[in-house]
């Protein structure tokens, strides 16, 4: 036999072995499929509107109730970037409630729209708007910016550059003298704007009078262009190092990691089975539920082991504050080890083989960690009805929410946010736990 | 309790061991085993012979508890036995399965160890079952080695010897000299001798015919899910019509000449 002769006999027989295990070969397809759905959907949902950055979440409260603020409004809601909460046409809330909703990080911000909005507006002033704001979320606090004044502009109908630049100016370091030229002239504005933005220097060297000023600082410039009241909600006290995106990404690494780690763990029952220990140890003496259990054990001390060196990990590097709290720490780090390890055997005992049982665990860990939200803050994303129900479905999102409860809105395991995700969590590890021994009575000891 | 007192619970228990009546077992609608019967006695050594697939390992299987659902009744020492319900009947048993079931990451001693525990030795107990495990498997020299760099034949003797840690009543074989040179084979054969000395009864497979004329007190013989025949080689030699006691022709006279793969 020559070569290829050779060669095209082995390809033929590794097909043939390919197409006969139906169930791996559909997973193996099954799996880009399932994941370019979920993350189309994700990237559509939470990072829609085709500027690349996820929308950010803005409640609405108008108190004013006039022709203008609900102009204002509607041109918020106009903005790419924000997805203006309670939507068009679904109740109001009170500001009390939308100051709670960030709070709790349920929202990014709030825009309260003060009682003489629209009169203010018609005078030519200042109108009364309050941003609620978690002081950690800069990045968002520049898109709402950037909304507010796209939004005013709508409201205004350009009545309202004289004093959105003068305030800006002012805000800049620049004298009141300025702030008249400012107010005086719409083109003047426009000039002094160019100038500012080509780096012209010409405007602070005729204001040297007045102490030194910083930089012209293009993004504040946005971020400040409406005059608003900032009320940052009171931060609880986070390691300096600490951003959102990181809080993230640590909690969100380790819990889907952990999945991963602890499926190769259940699946050790399979080969247990095909090399035959599992009979032996059926015969012996022990009682049967000895052998899950202990298998529950083994993988949950590998899973506490694997998330204590990550967390460990995550501290030394990163100085995230993982054990200010380590009650909190303990409870979730179990809870969740727990909620990893029921799935595992869940999926152990299902499947006929340890490659089933990687092809499904795989495929359900990776869709499970898109959605609840292990790779990026699809929490608050803006989700229509069906995929906010399908999110909070996953395990993954109750891990989340415990982690990211503990490590940035630095919340005890008393905290009824938290206590609420252990409980789903440790509810899915009796379901599951009860399920996989059902299974593992029927198809793995005969009786 | 002395030997003596062994010796006399011995003389009044019954002298059948294990009994298995009209034992039926289907894998889906495969019938593995159909209306199975085998009287087991004590002390002796009762060779099952059969060709492939004939219901061999199934019917092992089954008396160790492995297989839920099968029909038919069994008896250990005069009792109802229901060894998939009740871990104190298991513990009479003793298993030494077809495949190689062992650890391969763990030494001989570790697996001895943990399987010495699992199958309910006494800690106080547990050293020396070890050790005799290691001797009964020939591994002395090689207890701290890891499985996997081990000969088959090795594995083999390993395989036997965790089989019989906690001293069983009864020790299930299935084909326990597969692949093995002829030294090992005598030292397995040894060793099983050395257990029905000490009172052990064995149920014991395999494909040799002339291992089985050699070691068995008795030989049962599956075909198609059935025991078609049991007795001593002699015995079996004149009800099949054979002219000597040669247990290869009463094997065939009994379960035909075509391939038996598919029971
Ligand atoms: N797990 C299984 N699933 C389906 N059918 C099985 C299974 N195990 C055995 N069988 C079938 O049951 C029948 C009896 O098999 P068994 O393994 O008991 O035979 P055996 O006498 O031990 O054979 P051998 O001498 O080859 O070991 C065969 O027809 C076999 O195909
Ligand atoms: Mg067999």
């Amino acid at each position: 036999m020559n070569l290829f002769a050779a060669a095209a006999t082995i390809a033929q027989k590794d097909l043939r072995l390919f197409f006969r295990d139906r169930t791996g070969m559909l997973l193996g397809l099954l799996l880009p499929i399932a994941l370019v759905t979920v993350f189309g959907m994700v990237m559509k949902f939470a990072f829609g509107g085709g500027s690349g950055m996820p929308k950010v979440v803005v409640y609405v409260v108008d108190e004013d109730g006039s022709d203008a603020s609900a102009k204002f409004v509607a041109g918020l809601r106009a903005v790419d970037m924000l997805s203006v909460q309670p939507r068009a046409g679904e109740p109001a809330i009170a500001a009390a409630a939308a100051r709670q909703l960030v709070h709790d990080g349920e929202a990014h911000h709030a825009i309260l729209v003060g009682k003489g909005y629209g009169d203010a507006l018609a005078d030519g002033k200042e109108p009364p708007l309050t941003v609620v704001r978690d002081p950690g979320r800069a990045m968002e606090a520049r898109l709402v910016g950037i909304g507010l004044m796209q939004a005013t502009m709508a409201a205004a109908e350009g009545r309202s550059m004289p004093w959105l630049m003068g305030s800006v100016m002012r805000r800049q370091g620049m004298s009141e003298a300025g702030v008249a030229r400012v107010r005086t002239s719409m083109q003047m504005v426009q000039d002094v704007i160019d100038r500012f933005v080509a780096g012209d220097g010409e405007l602070k060297a005729a204001d040297a009078a007045k102490p030194a000023t910083a930089g012209f600082d293009m993004a504040s410039l946005f971020e400040d262009m409406v005059p608003v009241v900032h009320e940052d909600v009171q931060p609880p006290a986070r390691p300096k190092n600490l951003n959102h995106q990181l809080a993230q990404s640590v909690a969100g690494m380790a819990v889907m990691m952990l999945m991963f780690g602890l499926m190769a763990c259940s699946v050790t029952l399979l080969q247990e089975r095909d090399q035959g220990t599992l009979r032996r140890l059926l015969v012996s003496g022990a009682p049967r539920q000895a052998l899950l259990l202990g298998k529950f054990v083994f993988c949950l001390l590998v899973g506490l082991l694997q998330l204590a060196i990550m967390f460990a990990y995550g501290e030394l590097v990163f100085g995230i504050g993982v054990f200010r709290d380590p009650i909190t720490l303990v409870v979730l780090a179990v809870t969740w080890a727990a909620a990893a390890t029921a799935f595992g055997m869940l999926v152990a005992v299902w499947a006929d083989t340890p490659k089933q049982a990687e092809g499904v665990s795989t495929l359900l860990i990776l869709v499970m960690a898109a959605l609840g939200g292990c790779w990026f803050p699809i929490q608050i994303a803006d989700l229509p009805w069906w995929a906010d129900v399908v999110t909070h479905a996953t395990l993954t999102h109750w891990a989340m929410a415990g982690f990211q409860g503990m490590f940035w809105h630095q919340k005890a395991c008393t905290d009824p946010v938290l206590l609420r995700a252990i409980a789903v969590q440790w509810g899915f590890v009796l379901v599951a736990t009860w399920l996989a021994w059902r299974i593992w009575r029927r198809r793995f000891t005969g009786g | 309790m002395g030997v003596r007192g062994l010796a006399t619970v011995r003389a009044m228990a019954p002298a059948t061991l294990l009994e298995v009546e009209d034992l039926t077992y289907s894998y889906g609608d495969r019938h593995a085993v159909r209306g199975a019967n085998l009287q087991c006695h004590r002390g002796e050594i009762l060779g099952l012979l059969g060709p492939n697939g004939a219901g061999k390992t199934t019917l092992l299987s089954c008396v160790a508890g492995l297989l839920g659902g099968f029909r038919g009744t069994m008896q250990f020492a005069g009792a109802p036995f229901r060894p998939a319900h009740d871990a104190a009947a298991r513990l009479q048993l003793g298993l030494v399965p077809q495949e190689l079931a062992l650890y391969d990451d763990l030494s001989a001693r570790e697996n001895l160890a943990f399987f010495a525990r699992m199958q309910g030795v006494p800690a106080e107990r547990r050293p020396a079952a070890v050790r005799r495990g290691l001797e009964l498997a020939g591994l002395v020299d090689r207890a701290d080695d890891r499985v996997r760099t081990f000969s088959g034949g090795m594995k083999r003797r390993l395989n036997l010897a965790i089989g019989d840690l906690h001293g069983p009543e009864l020790l299930l074989l299935d084909e326990p000299t597969v692949g093995v040179d002829p030294q090992s084979r005598n030292h397995l054969f040894e060793s099983l001798q050395a257990l029905r000395a000490a009172g052990r009864t064995l149920v014991y497979t395999s494909h040799y015919m002339e291992e089985v004329q050699r070691l068995c007190d008795r030989v049962a013989v599956m075909h198609d899910g059935r025991v078609v025949a049991v007795g001593t080689t002699a015995e079996l030699a004149a009800r099949a019509g054979t002219p000597e006691a040669n247990l290869e022709q009463v094997f065939l006279t009994l379960t035909g000449r075509s391939l038996r793969d598919d029971a």
